[in-house]
C-alpha cells in the first residue's frame, strides 16, 4: 500500500554543485507520527522543501497523498500545513489577523474562516491575546500562533521543521501536547527535531539522515534494540598521557581485554563503549584502566537511548541549541523593515 | 478567480502594516514636506526669474516635490519585499495555494495607494500655502493619476533591486544615491532655461523631467517654458510623459516579474 508520503531515490543537487540529498527512499504511512532526524546540514530541510513544493528536485520521485510534488503542486498545497524552522508570523498583524490571512490565502471564505480561527485560538491558548499584535507575543506564543496558522485549512498532513527549537521547556511541552492531540485526530505528522526524548515517546517511526543519505529507519524500539547493548560512558582525567592520546591508549586496552565490546565511539569527555550487560563490566574496566595507568574521572552506564542510535549511525551527538535565533531576535525588540 | 481576492487580501495586509508603522510614512513624507515649507521659501525669489513673475516659486516647485515624494515612497517597496523573503513569510505564502502573481500585484496595489495618499497630503499642504490648481479638481485628479502611474513604474526599480540583491541596505543605498542627482538634473526644482547648457541636455533625457512637466501643467496651467499661462491642459506634454513612464514601467516591471518568477519557482 502506498504511503501518504512516498519518496524514492530522491536527489537534490543545488546550482553550486552541493549535493544536499543523495538518493533517499522512505515512506510515511497515513496517520503516522514520523520523525525525520539528522545532524545540521544532513538534508532534512531540503527534503521538506521538496515535499512542500517549495523546491524542485533534481531526480527521483516524491509524492504526497498520491500527488506528484511537481505536476500536482497546486493540489498538494491545499492539503498540507507547513511550519518553517524560523517562526514566521507577521508581527504587525494581530494573532487573529495572521490566522484570518492564512485562511484567505488557503482560499477559505467568510464564516468558515471566523469559526475555524476562533477554534484554533482556543486550541493554542491564544484567545486572550488574539487581538494583540504578534510583535508583542513571547517566543512561545509566536511559535504557537505559527503552528495554528498551519492548521487553518484542516490539512491532512503537517510538515514541521524544528517546531520547538528555542522554546522554554514549558512551551515545548505545550507544543508537543498539541501535536500529540492532532495526531490522535488523524493528522499525519512529519517532523524534524533535536528533542529525542519526545521522538522516542511520540514518533511511531523515524528515519535518520546524514550527509544526504538515510542511515537508519524503523520504530524507536527496533532501532534501540538493534544497538542491543548498554552504553558505558568513560571520562578521562587527562586527554593525553606519556605523549600519547589517552583515547587511543584506552581503545587498545578495551580491544585487548574485553570481548563483549561491540563498538567504541569518541565522546566529549572520553569514550562511549557499547557492550552487552555493560554494568557487569564496570569493575573489570576500572581494574584494567588502573593497571594501564589511565585515570578515569567518571564512569556511567545506561541502557540504549535514541541518542545512542543517533550517535551510532551519524558519529555525532544531536545537539540542542537552547539559545536560538528566535530568542536573540526578541532581545532586540520588534524587527522593523 | 483567486487572483483578485488574493491580491486584495495581501493589499489589505500591506496597508495594515503601513498604518501600524507610521514612522515609515513619516520618513518618506518628511523630506518633501521640508522642501515644501523651507526650500521654497529659501528660493522664493527664484519665482521672478523662472516664469517672469506670474508664478510663485512654491507653485512652481510643488510639481517637483510631489514627484520627489513618489520617488521616496516607491523606493520603500523593494525593502518590504526583502523583508518578506528574509522573514520566511514569502516561503510560507508559497506553501499555500495563493495565486503567485497576486503576491506581486497586491504589493504594487498598496504601493500605488500609498503614493496617492501621500500626494494628496502634499497637495493639501501646498493649497494651504497658496498653490491653487489652475485646472481645478479635474487637473488634480490628473496629477494624482500621473503620480500613481509614475509610482508604479518606479516601484518596479526598487522591487527588482530587492528581488535581485535580497538586501534592504542595497535598495536604500542605491535609492539614496540616485534620488538627488536625478532630481537636480531635471526640471523638478528649476525651469529648463535656468540651468547651464550641459545640464539642459541631461534634463532633456531625464525621465523625471517628463513626469514633472506633466504634473506641473495641471497645477500651474502654464505651457512648457512657462511663457504663457492660463492655457489649460497641455495634452502634448502630458501624453509624452505617459509614453515615457509607460516605457520605464515596461522595463522595470518586466524585470520585476522575471526576477519574481525566479524567486517563486
Amino acid at each position: 500500500m502506498p504511503g501518504i508520503v512516498d519518496v524514492s531515490q530522491l536527489v537534490k543537487t543545488y546550482g553550486d554543485g552541493t549535493k544536499a540529498v543523495k538518493g533517499i527512499t522512505f515512506t510515511v504511512n497515513e496517520g503516522e507520527f514520523f520523525g525525520f532526524l539528522g545532524p545540521n546540514g544532513a538534508g532534512k530541510s531540503t527534503t521538506i522543501k521538496i515535499l512542500t513544493t517549495l523546491l524542485q528536485k533534481t531526480s527521483g520521485s516524491a509524492s504526497v497523498a498520491g500527488l506528484n510534488v511537481e505536476s500536482d503542486a497546486a493540489k498538494i498545497r491545499k492539503i498540507i500545513g507547513v511550519q518553517n524552522q524560523d517562526t514566521v508570523v507577521d508581527e504587525d498583524l494581530t494573532g487573529r489577523e495572521n490566522l484570518v490571512l492564512q485562511g484567505q490565502l488557503q482560499q477559505m471564505h467568510g464564516p468558515a474562516i471566523k469559526e475555524r480561527v476562533d477554534e484554533l485560538l482556543k486550541i493554542v491558548d491564544l484567545t486572550d491575546a488574539a487581538d494583540k499584535r504578534a510583535g508583542f507575543y513571547s517566543g512561545g506564543m509566536k511559535k504557537r500562533l505559527d503552528l495554528a496558522t498551519t492548521l487553518v485549512h484542516n490539512p491532512k498532513i503537517l510538515f514541521l521543521d524544528e517546531p520547538t527549537t528555542g522554546l522554554d521547556p514549558q512551551s515545548r511541552a505545550a507544543i508537543w501536547a498539541y501535536l500529540k492531540r492532532l495526531n490522535e485526530q488523524g493528522i499525519t505528522i512529519f517532523i524534524t527535531t533535536q528533542y529525542l526524548e519526545e521522538v522516542d515517546r511520540l514518533c511511531r517511526r523515524l528515519a535518520i539522515v546524514d550527509l544526504g543519505e538515510i542511515v537508519a529507519q524503523g520504530t524507536p524500539g527496533d532501532l534501540k534494540q538493534e544497538i542491543g547493548a548498554d552504553s558505558i560512558s568513560l571520562g578521562f582525567e587527562n586527554s593525553s598521557m606519556n605523549g600519547g592520546d589517552v583515547r587511543t591508549k584506552a581503545r587498545q586496552v578495551l580491544e585487548k581485554k574485553f570481548d563483549g565490546v561491540s563498538n567504541i565511539v569518541d565522546s566529549d569527555i572520553g569514550l562511549t563503549v557499547y557492550a552487552k550487560n555493560g554494568s557487569y563490566m564496570v569493575p573489570e574496566l576500572v581494574r584494567a584502566f588502573d593497571d594501564a595507568h589511565i585515570r578515569l574521572s567518571s564512569i556511567g552506564v545506561s541502557s540504549p537511548t535514541l541518542d545512542d542510535v543517533f550517535l551510532k549511525h551519524t558519529g555525532k551527538r544531536i545537539r540542542v541549541e537552547e539559545v536560538s535565533s528566535a530568542n536573540s531576535r526578541g532581545m532586540f525588540g520588534r524587527r522593523r523593515r | 478567480m483567486s487572483f483578485f481576492s488574493d491580491a486584495f487580501h495581501l493589499f489589505v495586509r500591506s496597508m495594515k502594516k503601513l498604518v501600524r508603522n507610521p514612522i515609515l510614512v513619516f520618513f518618506s513624507l518628511f523630506q518633501p514636506i521640508i522642501f515644501l515649507l523651507l526650500f521654497t521659501q529659501l528660493f522664493s525669489n527664484l519665482g521672478r526669474f523662472i516664469s517672469g513673475g506670474t508664478l510663485t516659486y512654491t507653485a512652481f516647485a510643488t510639481a517637483g516635490i510631489v514627484l520627489q515624494n513618489a520617488f521616496s515612497s516607491a523606493f520603500q517597496s523593494g525593502t518590504a519585499v526583502v523583508d518578506d523573503i528574509k522573514s520566511g513569510f514569502l516561503a510560507k505564502m508559497l506553501a499555500t495555494p495563493v495565486n503567485r502573481s497576486a503576491i506581486l500585484f497586491g504589493r504594487l496595489l498598496s504601493d500605488v495607494f500609498r503614493v496617492v495618499a501621500q500626494t494628496v497630503i502634499i497637495l493639501v499642504l501646498a493649497f494651504a500655502l497658496g498653490v491653487y490648481p489652475a485646472t481645478g479638481i479635474i487637473g488634480y485628479l490628473l496629477v494624482i493619476f500621473t503620480v500613481a502611474f509614475f509610482g508604479l513604474a518606479w516601484s518596479g526599480i526598487s522591487l527588482a533591486l530587492g528581488l535581485k540583491t535580497k538586501s534592504a541596505e542595497t535598495v536604500f543605498g542605491i535609492a539614496g544615491a540616485v534620488t538627488f542627482p536625478l532630481l537636480f538634473m531635471s526640471t523638478a526644482l528649476v525651469s529648463l532655461g535656468f540651468m547651464p547648457g550641459w545640464m539642459q541636455n541631461v534634463s532633456n533625457f531625464n525621465p523625471i523631467s517628463f513626469a514633472v512637466n506633466a504634473i506641473r501643467n495641471p497645477i500651474t496651467g502654464c505651457n512648457l517654458d512657462l511663457t504663457v499661462c492660463n492655457i489649460g491642459f497641455d495634452w502634448g506634454t502630458i501624453l509624452q510623459a505617459f509614453g515615457v513612464i509607460a516605457g520605464i514601467g515596461i522595463v522595470t516591471l518586466g524585470a520585476t516579474l522575471y526576477l519574481f518568477r525566479k524567486v517563486v519557482s
